[in-house]
Order: structure tokens, then sequence, then C-alpha cells
């Protein structure tokens, strides 16, 4: 589904010149759970923000489904990205003026789904999330792991083939943390493909392969499964 | 999705009410202030636009050239009007009007008809004064035909029918017959009457050859040229038909007149003669831009705040982003909300500008407009126009909040770009440089209002009641009875007094040279005390003296003007030369100083002044400050028994001469309140900008406190940079508003120099305003914890 290689990305300031990512190669199947882990500074963020197309990178090659996605303009890559990528963020990012429905709601707005039919399907994944008792609260008023499901919600509900989660238990508890690592993994099961960065051992577990990254290379590949 | 838009700007504007407030509250009061701006332009430019034929009506004017100058009359000669009706085939109608004040009685009910006007007898089918009675074909045929305006006849008449019924009319009593009624003539129209006379009255009654005089000028006249007829042509054709007409008499007078036209719709704000020309088309400039400059600080102010709040939004922007919303979807969101304010703005302007309407026809001393819903059109048009402000003052902010980068924003590595800064900087300026402008220019139009009221006229205006007797025959009676009044100082009569119109005399003086130089010279007929009782100095010669016999036929006082005018050096060189004037000729027995015989905006122009008892109509009586209202009441009673037919009326010199001034006045009145309104946007605006600032240092001043900042080197660090724009825009418009107000100036003869004072005044002013407004906020941010800012961030 997705194959990179020798993908860069160098950060310039008038001063320091930042190699985020070092001629990056790796190939992620249809269906896998990868997890990418590494220190502060090595690249992830970069790297998920490239595959989540809200960045392009300065050379190398990028596939997306066998198609070169690397140079699209801003319209081709936002097209690409509401019918084919959920994101999960680590600080949830809900929008706070709008309530739980409203926000998992937005992205079928922009994908232009009737009314009728966003209703239904906005209903069927809060109920699957078990949120939806909390349907007209707005974010502020749920708690984190609540934020979070609210997120995952919104990163599922147009069906993405795949999902990228930026650290999505770092901001919760363990055991809010656990339950948003088993929604993961049930959408996994499901068929969705998942890449995930983050920090924590624990959460990498539950993939079926760890990418380990260092100064923007790939240093090892441990698989799970 | 137009939905989730809607939600989203409405909880957006809610959550922030303060900003809200303040960008809702900027537009309502500009776009307020430009809609009634808008309405008061529209007034002056309606004038006269109800004519059906406006477009083919023109008023004919005459330059009479004589060997030293260029005479100005308000019209053409009698003449003038019915020979070319037999002349030009192309002349649909010719009406001559002229104005007068005329007395009215029915029955115990009197009136002097302040508003009058003869008028021939087409003067129904040129203009549209609709008759509600009679027949406007023939309702001023014959002589002594009268019309009335509906609210002049319920004087008259009450509820009974008013057609074919008499009145007397003038002091003669003459009976005239009421052959119309006419709707009351709107405010919008340069010919105002309540009551209108047939011309055949006076051309075939009082005046049998009037209609043939060639030499007597200064009557209004008219022309309705057909459809399709040339105006320029026409004009062209005029020369010959004067001098066809009237080339001996030209040649003999050696006056020769020229006629031109003016179209009928220009005449109120564009005539070239200053008593036709009361509006002023300058006026509907200077407001017309401050309306858009009033409106331009609003937008301003929006654009400010909407791009400054950008970063709080930014979040919104990268997670919409993220969940698949394109560009242009975002920027119709932005540009959306930007309109919903304007709409709400607009709904308030709408509330607002009725409120105010009634105020502000009272502070433009005419009624602009009943309401504003008069024209639905009008609405729709404004309607439209908040819609388009909405779009141009959110298409920037729309732009930039669209075009962040989610992966920017949502990591919080966001800061707004220098680009936005600079942007805000420079209408910060351009707002102020308007406010600043505007204060300066209103400080100079009050100056000059001042300076006019404040003048030396040369004459003493102070405890002067004149009444006008119309020439009534008892006025002498009058006068004596009055003098002898406890409370009343002196009393003389005169046929004009300053401030009011006087007329100009077809005049050979001797000049210096020894010829009889030909000079149409400003007159007043006068009584012999009147030179001392308004206490004008006599510069060489001598007053008028009842002890010299010939002084009531032969003498003549100029003024400075005048002598100058005529070649002499000295006042006293023109002290015994010969004058020749309507019929009298005799010597120049002394000159008094120039006095202020007309407003402070025009020169004072050569004066003569003669004895003629018979022309005096105007009684000035000089009383002493005690038991004033004792005084009025014991002449009234007087005048109700000498002048009985008259109705008792009277008026203060003072009042009577500042009257002059009521336009400037009004001008100013309405300068100072849309200054202080831009100021006031400019200020909403500035707080809004100071306090987003500081809201965003906050862990900036958190850190410096902790540093060891003091409060006044924090509030100082905060309004310094607002500051520093206040200084640029006051150098930008001190020498905007000096060229524009130096221009103003040059309309007045006597005007104030432009002080340096001013600016400092005005920069001192404006300066003061945004420290406050910005110290406001500073002081709170300064004083307040800073272990609490920093725990924010």
């Amino acid at each position: 589904m997705i194959r990179i290689s020798d993908l860069e990305k160098i950060y310039r300031t008038e001063e320091v010149e930042t190699i985020a990512l070092n001629k990056l190669s790796f190939q992620v199947n249809e269906g896998e759970f990868v997890a990418v882990m590494g220190p502060s500074g090595c690249g992830k963020s970069t790297l998920l923000n490239i595959l989540g197309l809200l960045d392009d990178p300065d050379s190398g090659s990028f596939l997306f489904n066998g198609i070169e996605v690397a140079h699209f303009n801003e319209r081709k890559r936002a097209d690409l990205r509401k019918r084919n990528i959920g994101f999960v963020f680590q600080s949830f990012n809900l929008i706070d003026e709008l309530t739980v429905f409203e926000n998992v709601e937005l992205p079928l707005i922009y994908l232009g789904v009737k009314g009728e039919e966003r209703k239904k399907r906005v209903e069927e994944m809060l109920d699957k999330m078990q949120i939806m008792h909390r349907r007209n609260h707005y974010p502020q008023q749920l708690s984190g792991g609540q934020q979070q499901r609210v997120a995952v919600a919104r990163a599922v509900v147009n069906k993405p083939k795949l999902i990228l989660a930026d650290e999505p238990t770092g901001n919760l508890d363990s055991s809010n943390g656990n339950e948003v690592m088993e929604l993961l993994t049930d959408l996994n099961e499901q068929g969705t493909t998942i890449i995930m960065v983050t920090h924590s051992e624990h959460d990498a577990r539950y993939s079926h392969r760890i990418i380990r990254m260092l100064d923007g290379q790939t240093v090892t590949e441990n698989i799970l499964v | 999705m137009l939905r989730n838009y809607f939600k989203i700007a409405f909880r957006n504007l809610w959550r922030h009410r303060v900003f809200s407030l303040i960008n809702i509250l900027g537009l309502s009061v500009g776009m307020t202030a430009c809609l009634l701006i808008f309405l008061y332009v529209r007034f002056e430019l309606s004038y006269d636009s109800f004519h059906s034929k406006a477009d083919r009506i023109y008023r004919i004017v005459c330059d009479i050239k004589t060997p030293t100058e260029t005479l100005k009359p308000n019209g053409p000669s009698w003449a003038v009007g019915p020979h070319l009706m037999g002349d030009f085939p192309q002349v649909e109608a010719a009406v001559r009007t002229t104005g007068d004040e005329i007395l009215v009685r029915k029955g115990n009910v009197k009136f002097q008809e302040k508003n009058s006007i003869w008028a021939d007898s087409s003067f129904f089918e040129m203009f549209d004064f609709k008759l509600v009675r009679g027949n406007p074909h023939t309702a001023l045929n014959e002589i002594l035909n009268v019309v009335f305006s509906e609210s002049a006849a319920k004087k008259y008449f009450g509820k009974t029918d008013p057609i074919g019924q008499t009145v007397l009319i003038t002091g003669d009593g003459l009976t005239a017959k009421v052959t119309g009624i006419m709707k009351d003539i709107p405010e919008n129209s340069l010919i105002k009457a309540d009551m209108v006379v047939s011309m055949n009255t006076i051309t075939r009654k009082f005046n049998p050859t009037l209609n043939d005089q060639w030499g007597n000028y200064g009557n209004n006249t008219f022309v309705l040229l057909k459809p399709g007829a040339d105006a320029a042509k026409f004009t062209a054709q005029l020369p010959a038909f004067l001098e066809r007409k009237n080339g001996t008499e030209m040649k003999q007078l050696n006056m020769y007149p020229t006629l031109y036209l003016e179209k009928m719709r220009d005449i109120y704000l564009r005539s070239t003669r200053d008593d036709s020309k009361t509006g002023n088309i300058n006026n509907v400039y200077i407001f017309s831009l401050v309306a858009i400059f009033i409106l331009l600080i609003a937008c301003f102010n929006f654009i400010n705040l909407t791009t400054a709040r950008s970063a709080e939004r930014a979040k919104e922007v990268g997670i919409r982003k993220v969940v698949g919303a394109g560009r242009s979807q975002l920027t119709r969101q932005f540009i959306g909300e930007s309109v919903i304010v304007c709409l709400i703005a607009f709904i308030i302007t709408l509330a607002a500008s009725t409120l105010l309407l009634p105020a502000f026809n009272l502070l433009a001393g005419k009624t602009i407009s009943n309401g504003i819903f008069e024209s639905k059109g009008f609405i729709a048009i404004l309607f439209l126009a908040s819609i388009a402000i909405g779009f141009l003052a959110g298409i920037y902010p729309a732009l930039v909040l669209s075009s962040f980068k989610p992966v920017t924003v949502l990591k919080g590595r966001f800061t707004t770009g220098t680009k936005g800064i600079l942007l805000r900087k420079g209408l910060v300026i351009a707002q102020f440089t308007i406010s600043i402008a505007l204060i300066i220019s209103t400080i100079i139009v009050y100056n000059q209002m001042n300076y006019m009221q404040r003048q030396d006229l040369g004459f003493s205006k102070d405890q002067m009641m004149v009444i006008d007797t119309y020439g009534d025959p008892a006025r002498n009676s009058f006068m004596q009875a009055v003098v002898t009044m406890p409370n009343v100082k002196s009393v003389t009569m005169s046929s004009s007094v300053p401030g009011g119109g006087n007329p100009g005399a077809y005049s050979k003086i001797q000049n210096v040279k020894g010829e009889m130089q030909i000079a149409n010279l400003d007159l007043y007929f006068v009584d012999w005390d009147y030179v001392k009782q308004y206490q004008i100095k006599m510069v060489a010669g001598r007053d008028f003296n009842r002890s010299f016999q010939t002084d009531t036929t032969q003498a003549m006082i100029l003024n400075e003007a005048a002598v100058k005018q005529f070649g002499y050096r000295s006042a006293k060189e023109a002290v015994g030369r010969d004058f020749d004037q309507w019929g009298r000729k005799g010597k120049i027995i002394g000159v008094m100083k120039d006095f202020h015989f007309r407003s402070l905006q025009t020169d004072i122009k050569p004066l003569s002044m003669r004895i003629e008892p018979n022309g005096c109509g105007l009684v000035s009586i000089k009383v002493s400050a005690n038991n004033l209202p004792k005084t009025i009441a014991a002449i009234e009673s007087k005048w109700n028994t000498l002048i009985p037919a008259r109705p008792f009326s009277y008026f203060f010199m003072d009042e009577f001469f500042d009257k002059q001034y009521r336009s400037e006045q009004r001008f100013g009145k309405l300068f100072l309140n849309f200054a202080v309104l831009a100021i006031i946007i400019s200020c909403l605006g500035l707080l809004g900008l100071a306090s987003y600032s500081t809201m965003q240092r906050t862990r900036e001043i958190g850190i410096r406190k902790i540093l060891g900042a003091s409060v006044p080197n924090i509030v100082n660090l905060l309004s310094k940079d607002f500051l520093k724009l206040v200084a640029v825009a006051v150098i930008i418009a001190s020498p905007l508003a000096w060229y524009a107000m130096h221009t103003w100036l040059q309309d007045f003869a006597y005007r104030i120099s432009i002080g340096w004072w001013v600016f400092v005044v005005a920069a001192f002013a404006a300066t003061l305003i945004a420290l406050m407004t910005v110290s406001f906020q500073a002081i709170k941010a300064a004083v307040s914890n800073p272990v609490k800012s920093l725990r924010t961030e």
C-alpha cells in the first residue's frame, strides 16, 4: 500500500541545516499495523506528516497505492487525504466550538455526504465508540479518554484505508490508553492499515511490526507477529 | 455544509464576545455614519430632480460688462423672458418669478407671507408643483390670481373650500381670488413658496411697460426648451438676440449684458450666483469623503482584529485541513463568517439609523429623509453593500487563515508572519491618519467659526431690535411713538441692515481723474441717525446732518472700499466729489470706515448711503438691556394701535447677523460629530489590537516581571509600539489636513491663518487617546501575577 524510497527532508533555518529524513526507505502492506519508534528528533513526526500528505519530501519517491504522490499539489493532496487517510493525534485536536457529533461529522461534510446518510454514519460510529450519550457535549466537557475516542471516531468515520496515529495515548492514563489501543486493534482487524508513532514499548506491542528510527534513518525492524 | 459554517460562526462570535462586540460595534457605527451621510448627500443632490422636465428647464443668468467691472445681477432684464418666447421656436415656455413678502389678510387672520412669489402663467406647467385644486393651465392667467400651498390655505380658510374665495393682499389691500391650492413645496426645491401670485398683476396692472423693459435687471427667468433642443446652440444665439432687441440702449449706457443658461438641477449646488447657490458642492464632496473614510476605518478594524486573531483560529484551520477541507472551502467559510458579522452590523445599522435620523435631521437643519425605509431600493443596495463589505473585509483574513499549513499550526509552532504585522501596522496608521486629519480639520473649522463671530464688524449689533414695516405709511408715527419710550435709546430707519440683502444701484461717481465712472454700487437708504445709531465710524468728511438742508437729496456717504474703487488714495480726496445715482445728483459729503454689511465670507464691497425716507422700511430700535420683555410688549402694543393691518414681528440684529453662519455652524457640528465617530472607531480597533497583542505577550510579560521589570516598564513596552504608529500618522495627516483646510478656508474672505499649535494639539489629543486606550490593557497585563501567566502557557 505504501512504498517509500530514498525519502529526504531537510529543514533549513538561516544558520542551521537539520536533516529530518535521510534517504529513508520502507514499505507497508495493506492491513498491516506498524509502530514507528525512536528518540525525540529522529524524524518520526516528519515521516508521519509526509505519509499523511500534510507535508512534502524534498526528494525521493512516495507511492500510495501504486501512485507517485511525492509532488502532488495541495488540492490533489487534500483530495487524496480526505478519501483515504484518518488521523489520530496525541492532543486529540478536536474543534472546541463543535459538539462531539459535529466533530465526527466534519470529514463527511467535506466529502460531500448527504445529511441523512451523515447522521446515520456518525451515530453508528458514536455507538461503536460508546460515546453516543455524549453526542451533544463540547470537547472541553469530556475526559481525555472520551476526547480521544471522539478523535478516533472522527478519523474512521469516512472508512479510510489508512490511519495515522501520532502518540495516540500520550495524553492519557494507562487504562484509557489501553482502551484506545484496543480500538485501533479492532479497526486493524477489520482491515484498516495503521501506522502509529509512539514512545511506548507497551503500545508498540499491539502492532505487527516495529520500525525503529534514529537520525532520519531506520535502524531495525522487528516483526512481532 | 452551510449550516456548519453558520453554527461555527455564531459560536465563535459568542465565545469571543468582546472581540465580536468591538467588531460589530465598530462596523455598525461606521455603517450608520455612512448611511446617514449618504442620505444627506443624496438629499443635497436631489434638489429639483422631482420636476419631470428638469432636464429641459434652464435658468437664464446674466453678466453685465461695464467699462470698469462685471456686474452679476440675479437675473436678466424683465423683457428677456417674454421676448425669448416670441423669437425662438425651441423655447416651449418662459417663466419669470420674483420673490416677495406679501401681506395677506382674510378677516381677522393676517400674515406677512415670507415665501411669496410672483410668477408667470405657465409656472405650474413648467414645474411639477402639483395643484390639488384648480387648473394648472389657467390658475395664474388673470391679474390678482393667488395659489396657496395646502398649509398656507389652512391658515386663512380652515376647513372651508378656498377656491373662488378672496383675500386682501399687499399693504394696499388688493382683492385677490384664490384659483388653486398646491401641495406644499418639498424641501429639496430651489423655488420655495407658500403663495404664488400671477405675474400678470405686475405686468398688466402695476407696470404695463415692464415686459419691454431691457434695462431693468434682476428677474429670475426660467425657460423650458423643447425636447431635443440643443442648449448650447440656443445659448450661442443669445448675443445676436440681445443686439437685435436692445443694441442701441446697450451702447448708450455702456452696459453689455451676456446671457447664459444654468441647468435647473445644478442651480442649488453649482450656480454662479451666491444668492441661489444655497447648497455647496464642496460640502457634498467633503462629506462623501468623510463617509468613505469612516467606513474604511471600520473595515480596517475588522481586517486587523480578524488577522490578529488568526493564531487562535489556526488550530481549527489545521484540523479542518487534516480531516479533508480544501483551501477554497476554508476561504468560503471565513468570508462567510465575515459576511455574517456585516449582516448583523447591517441590522444594527438599520435600527440605529432609524433612531438617529430625527436627531440627524435636526443637526442638518432640514428633513433630509423621513425614514430610512422611504426607499426600498436603497435598503436593498445597502444590504448588498454590507455583503460586499463583509466580502472585502473578510477576503484578506480568509486567504491568510486558509493558507496555514496544518503541520505547523497543529504542532503549535505557529507564529504570525511579519507580513501580517506590517499590514496591521499599516492599517492602524491609515486609521489614525484619517482620525488625526479629522481632528485637525475640526479644530480649524471651529476656529474659523469663532473668528467670524468675534471679528469686529465695524458696527454695533448689540441690543438692536429691527422691525420690518414693509414701507407702511404709518411707520413715521410709529417711530415717533417708540422713541419716547423709557427703555428705548434711539430709533432710526433704513432700507437694509447688515446681514440682509441690499440693492445695487447703477451709479456714476467722479473718480480720481475727474471722470464720471460707472459702477454698480451697493446702496443703503438711511435716515439721519443711522450711522450714529449703528456706531459706524466716519474717517473723512461728515455724517448726514439735519442742519444741512441739501443732505436730504444731494448728499452721499461712501465706504473706504468705494473710495478705493474710484482711485482715491485717501478718503479725504473723495469728499466733495460728484455723484449721479438713480436720478439724484449731488456731492459726496463723507467717507465711513469699512464695516461688514455682509458675512465674513465675502469681501467688503463698495457701499453708498443716501437719505431717502421713502425707501426705508426697516425700523431699528436701540433698546436698553433692562426689562427687555416689557419694552418689547410696549413696542408691540404701539404697533397694534398704529399699524393694525400688519402682524407684529421683529428680530434682534446680533442673531440676524449670525444667521448667515448657520450653514457653516451646521457644517462644523456635523464635522465634529463624524470626527469623534472616526476616533471612537479607530480606538475600538486599537483597543482590540492592544488587548490581543498583550494576550499574545502574556508569557513574555511574565518572564520580564520575574526578571525584575516594573509595571511602568511593562506599560512602556506594550504602549511604545502603538504610539510609534500614532506618531507616523501625525506626520502623514498634518500636511494632508493642512492642504485640505487651506483650500476650504479660501471660501472665506476673512479667515484665520492655520497655526502650528493646531497640529500640536491634534497630535497631543490623538496620542493621549491612543495611550489611554492601549495602557488600559497594558496596565492590566503588567499588574497581573507572573506565575499565573506562565502557567497558562
